[in-house]
Parts: structure tokens; sequence; C-alpha cells
């Protein structure tokens, strides 16, 4: 074997390893650094700018009792009114969404005092997410400096941060986690990582299902590095993963993939000036167009029905309110946007902008406790792999955080050890990878994961054409794991990435055909009803002796 | 494709290739300029722009993705 591609192997031990450097992760380091532990942040990219939250959010989900009221079990039930933020957070256990909205506030509190604005003109505003005339559920923020200001914390704390490092195995024995496999992202070297507990917060699903734009991947509105790298090594480590199948989309501007649909303050108007929806006439900065979310998948319908397509018609907007949003842009992370606008010289109180319904994004949760424990000892998880969006993100991982110093106070370490074999495995297939002169590259086996996901997994899902794709599936992860060439690092944590989302489309595909219903957009032509006896539970998968296993179970 | 550098500005202090999540600028070598190797790959996310220290990149929006917009005055 060519020498440059042996792997040095560095070991670092630490009590708590937290995977991403995202929100999550950093604020789970936070927070266990100071309550006395060793942290490490583990993080493929640079922490300054990685994760979903890179460049900012304007809404923070949240409960604070003085705008809200005392009484907490209502204010959920009304937060959970919407169909947006039920699919979104399918899988999560009410426990657990209590459990956030319950510390919510807290956390709130710690970014203003850090330095992340969370007021305006002194007040708590709660603005868009919300039906006109009914409850306020996400707090307005200025989150563009978040990622700065949380990774000078976790570095003020005392935790380590290691960029350009990508986590991709668990290390298990039968007491269970005690570290994690990670690859240098730019040279030759293989991270042993020795930890009493492991934080997971790696973040969205993203490259399973093809973009706005076809074959081009980064059209899509999330992070093309965060391809679930958490779920798949904490499926394959034998822990829980939850409601895999569950389809989710996002509306936004067409082919320009981003989230922010709350961000916009307009109308959305098909090509004759007429709203599409109920509840806005004209733009109104505190409620955006809930239409999109009664029901992401409207503006395709239009487009396929013929009536299309709608617009998101900002004119009308008030100058205080044209401002307010423009500000709102930056905050959300869309800079880009502003940008664009302004060299194509498009004003949007002037020009309705085309928006669409984007790909699906399945999830396959990992299920956690209150306490952010997955179903793995010593290992814990934030963030959108287990309860989604900013606010959740921020709290679980603060809770996460201390779950994890709390554990390793009462842990002795177990080293790695008996893990050797396991270490070996995975270091041959990686310098195989890079070894191999000829073969499909990352991109190729990607593309093919997506069209699978697409046509046999998609908008219509039945038993036949689920079980065609899943032999499909299995037999594209053989060929893409025996046959993947990597040519240089960065190829080669793209092409780890697309091995993790192989596994993660197969539970797709597993889920949706255990799932015998049509529930949301979850379409299943062969069970056109949505079975009542299933509300409330979801499906829950494990490996099991090398195979997936999945049983129904309540989620609440 | 993104990002574009004005090799005019640019100071070659590899500020970019530092902080790109995506790492399109793999390759690069600190006080050279910037190899954008992976263009396809970048997310427009900005931060290349805002911490460069000599103001030596923009960002160009692929074709494909270009906003869609009503022209003024088109209503019927």
């Amino acid at each position: 074997m060519n020498e440059v591609r042996k792997q040095k192997i560095e070991t670092i031990k630490t009590d708590v390893l937290c995977v991403g450097g995202g929100i999550a992760g950093l604020m789970a380091a936070i927070r266990a650094a100071e309550l006395g532990a060793r942290v490490v942040v583990a993080e493929k990219g640079n922490a300054l700018y990685s994760g979903r939250g890179r460049a900012g959010n304007d809404h923070f989900w949240c409960y604070i009792p003085e705008v809200h009221g005392t009484d907490i079990e209502l204010f959920l039930k009304e937060c959970l009114k919407g169909p947006k933020l039920r699919i979104m957070q399918a899988g999560t256990s009410m426990k657990v969404m209590r459990t956030f909205l319950e510390n919510s506030f807290e956390v709130v509190k710690l970014w203003d005092s850090w330095g992340i604005p969370m007021k305006h003109g002194g007040k708590w505003e709660f603005a868009g997410h919300s039906f006109p005339g009914d409850v306020f559920t996400h707090l307005k923020y200025k989150g563009h400096p978040q990622k700065k200001i949380l990774t000078k914390k976790a570095l003020e704390k005392g935790a380590e941060i290691v960029n350009r490092v990508m986590i991709f195995e668990l290390l298990t024995d039968e007491h269970g986690v005690t570290g994690a496999l990670g690859i240098d992202t730019r040279d030759n070297r293989l991270f042993v990582f020795q930890a009493k507990a492991v934080v997971l917060g790696t973040g969205v699903v993203e490259r399973l299902y093809p973009s706005p734009v076809p074959g081009w991947m980064a059209s899509t509105p999330g992070c093309l590095s965060l391809t679930g790298d958490g779920r798949a090594m904490t499926y394959k480590a034998g822990g829980t993963l939850v409601g895999p199948e569950s389809p989710k989309r996002h509306p936004g501007p067409r082919y320009f993939g981003r989230y922010g649909q709350a961000t916009w303050v307009g109308v959305l108007r098909d090509p004759h000036g007429k709203p599409v929806g109920p509840y806005v006439t004209k733009p109104d900065r505190r409620y955006g167009d809930m239409t999109m979310e009664a029901r992401s998948t409207i503006l395709e319908d239009y487009l396929k029905s013929g009536k299309g397509p709608v617009y998101m018609d900002c004119r009308g907007i008030t100058d205080e309110d044209y401002a307010y949003m423009m500000e709102a842009f930056v905050h959300e992370g869309l800079t880009c946007l502003i940008n664009h606008l302004n060299e194509e010289g498009i004003d949007l109180r002037k020009h309705p902008i085309e928006f669409g319904t984007y790909h699906i994004y399945p999830e396959a949760k990992i299920w956690i406790t209150e306490k952010g424990e997955t179903s793995l000892r010593g290992l814990y998880a934030a963030g959108d792999e287990s309860i989604v969006s900013i606010g959740p993100a921020a709290t679980y991982g603060w809770l996460a955080g201390a779950s994890a110093a709390g554990f390793v106070g009462t842990n002795d370490a177990r080293g790695v050890e008996t893990c050797m074999e396991h270490i070996d495995e995975k270091r041959a297939m990686i310098e195989e990878m890079l070894a191999r002169k000829n073969g499909p590259t990352w991109q190729e086996a990607n593309v093919a994961l997506q069209q699978i996901m697409q046509d046999y997994a998609g908008l219509l899902r039945t038993d036949t054409l689920l079980s065609a794709g899943l032999s499909y599936l299995r037999r594209l992860r053989k060929k893409a794991a025996s046959t993947m060439v990597a040519r240089n690092r960065w190829e080669l944590v793209r092409g780890l990435e697309t091995l993790n989302l192989l596994d993660l489309g197969e539970l797709v595909v597993l889920g949706a055909r255990e799932r015998k219903e049509t529930r949301a957009l979850h379409n299943r032509p062969d069970f056109p009803l949505t079975d009542p006896m299933l509300d409330g539970k979801a499906i829950f998968v494990r490996m099991v002796d090398g195979e997936p296993a999945m049983e129904w179970r309540r989620t609440e | 494709m993104p990002p574009v550098i004005d090799q005019n500005k640019c100071t070659r202090c590899a500020t970019c290739f530092d902080v790109c999540a995506e790492d399109v600028y793999f390759g690069t070598e600190e006080g050279q300029l910037p190899v954008v190797s992976y263009p396809e790959f970048c997310f427009h996310c900005n931060c290349c722009v805002e911490e460069c220290p000599a103001d030596a990149i923009t960002l160009r929006i692929p074709l494909p993705e270009m906003l869609l917009f009503k022209e003024e005055g088109s209503d019927q």
C-alpha cells in the first residue's frame, strides 16, 4: 500500500466527547465543561461556521411564562396545533418536548446574557410561525453571531475544539459507549477518541433525496455536509432510532433552496393575485403567511393542477416591516439572498418571488429520554437529530451536556482496548477506499441513492415499489462499500457520509413499508386510510444481530 | 461558479480555507492563492465573504438557482 495513504493514529482521551460543533454540540460542551468535565468537541468543518445554525437564525421556539401564561401544558398543545411543528417533532416524546419548554426560557436568558440579542427594543417579541389571532410560539431574535459567541464561550469554559474531524463510528463495549473513531478531513490521520460519555449533535439528514434543482446538490436548503452521521452511528452501534419513514417537506424560494419560510413578510398569491390561503391578505410581520405551514405542499399542488405558480408577494409591506424583514434575513443566515436580490435588481417591494415545495427529507430520530440519554449507556443526543430546530437544539444541548457531565462523575473510563479489532477493520476500510484506483465516486453512489429514494420511497409508496427499492438499495450499498474510490480526504469524507446515507435510506424504506396507512405526506395508495389505531405511536428500529428490527411503540 | 476570488485583493491568508464548512477550498496552501476545488459544493453561506479581511471574495449564484420573480406591472 502507498505509504501516503497509511493512517497515522492519534488518540485523544476525554470525559465527554461532543460530536459536531453546531448549536447542540457547543451548548453541551459549554454545560459539561462548566460542570467540571473534560470536554472535546469534534467538528467536521469549523465550529465558527458549521451546522444548520451556522449563519444564524431568527426564530427561537420557547416558553416564556410572562408572555404565555403559567399553563405549560396548554402552551405545548397550542404549539402542536399546526402540522409543521407536529410533523417536525414526530418521533420526539411529549416528555422531551415538555422538558424542553420548561428549560427554554433559561437558555434564552443565558444567550441574551452572552451577547446573542434575544430581545427587540428591550422586549421579548414573538412573531412568525403563528396563526393570526392565535398563540405566538416563536421568539424573534438576532442569531447571526450565535456560532461565534457559542464557540468562544465553549473555549472560555475550557472545552477543546478539534476542527476538521469527521466522527464516523462509535466504539462500544458490553457496558455501553467507550469512544468514537474519526478521520482528519485533510490529513492522513485517524483519531481514536476515548470518552466516558459521547454527546451526538450531528444535525439533519441532507443528500438523501434529490435537491430542488435535480443533480445540483447545493440547491438543498440545509447543509451539504450534514448527512445524519449521528443517527447512522447510533443505529450501527445498536441504539434505537424512531420514525425513519415520516416525510417532511419545506417550502421556500423555488430552486434557491433555503429555510426561513417564516422570515418572509408577505402573502402567498396565485398568478392572478389571489391569496392561496385564508390567513393574510396583506403583509404582516407578526405572522407571515401560515398557509405553507398548514400545508407545505400547496405550492406543488398549484403547479400540478395548472393553477400555479405561487408567489411570495411582499408588495404593500410597510417601510418598517420591510426593514424588519431584511434585517431578519441577515439573522436567519440569508445574506446571500440579499446580495442576490441586489445584484439582480430584484426589489421585494415590487417583485413577487416564486415559491416551491422542496424535496422530501425523512428523518429517523435518535430516541432520547428527557435527560437527553439515548438507548445506549453513555450516549446522549441533542439538536436536530433528536428534537428539531434551534430552540430545542440549544436547550437539549444544554441538558444533555449536564447529563453527560453527571454520568462521567460517577463512571470510570473503560478504555477502548476491547475495540482494537473494530478499529483495525475501519482503518482498513478507509485505506482501501483511498488506495482503489478505479471505481465509482461518492457522487455516483449518492446520486444513485437519491434516485432510488425518490422513485421507490418518494411521494408514492406502495409495497411493490418499496420492496423493489429495498433490494436495489441493498445492492447499491454493497457495491458502493466495496468499490467506491476516494482520491483524497475530501472525497473520503463524502464517501463515508454517503455510506451513512445508504444505511439511513434503507431504514426509510423499511419504515415506509411497515407503516401500512396513509398519514400526512406518507402516501400509501395501497393503504389509503389513516389508521386511528396508530395515533400516538411510532416505528422504533434498532439493529439486532446485524439485521434491522422494528416495533410499534407509543411515543408519549 | 461560486466563490470568486479577486486575485489583486487577496492577501493569501487562507482565512476562507479555514472557515468553510464544506471545505470547498480543499487543497489551499497558506501563502498561496486559495484554490476553489469544489465550487459545486458551495452552499453560499457567505462565511468566507464575511471573514475575508481583504474583501476579496464574492459569491456568484449559479444560474439554476436564480430567484424566479414576477416583473413589475405584469399582473393580470
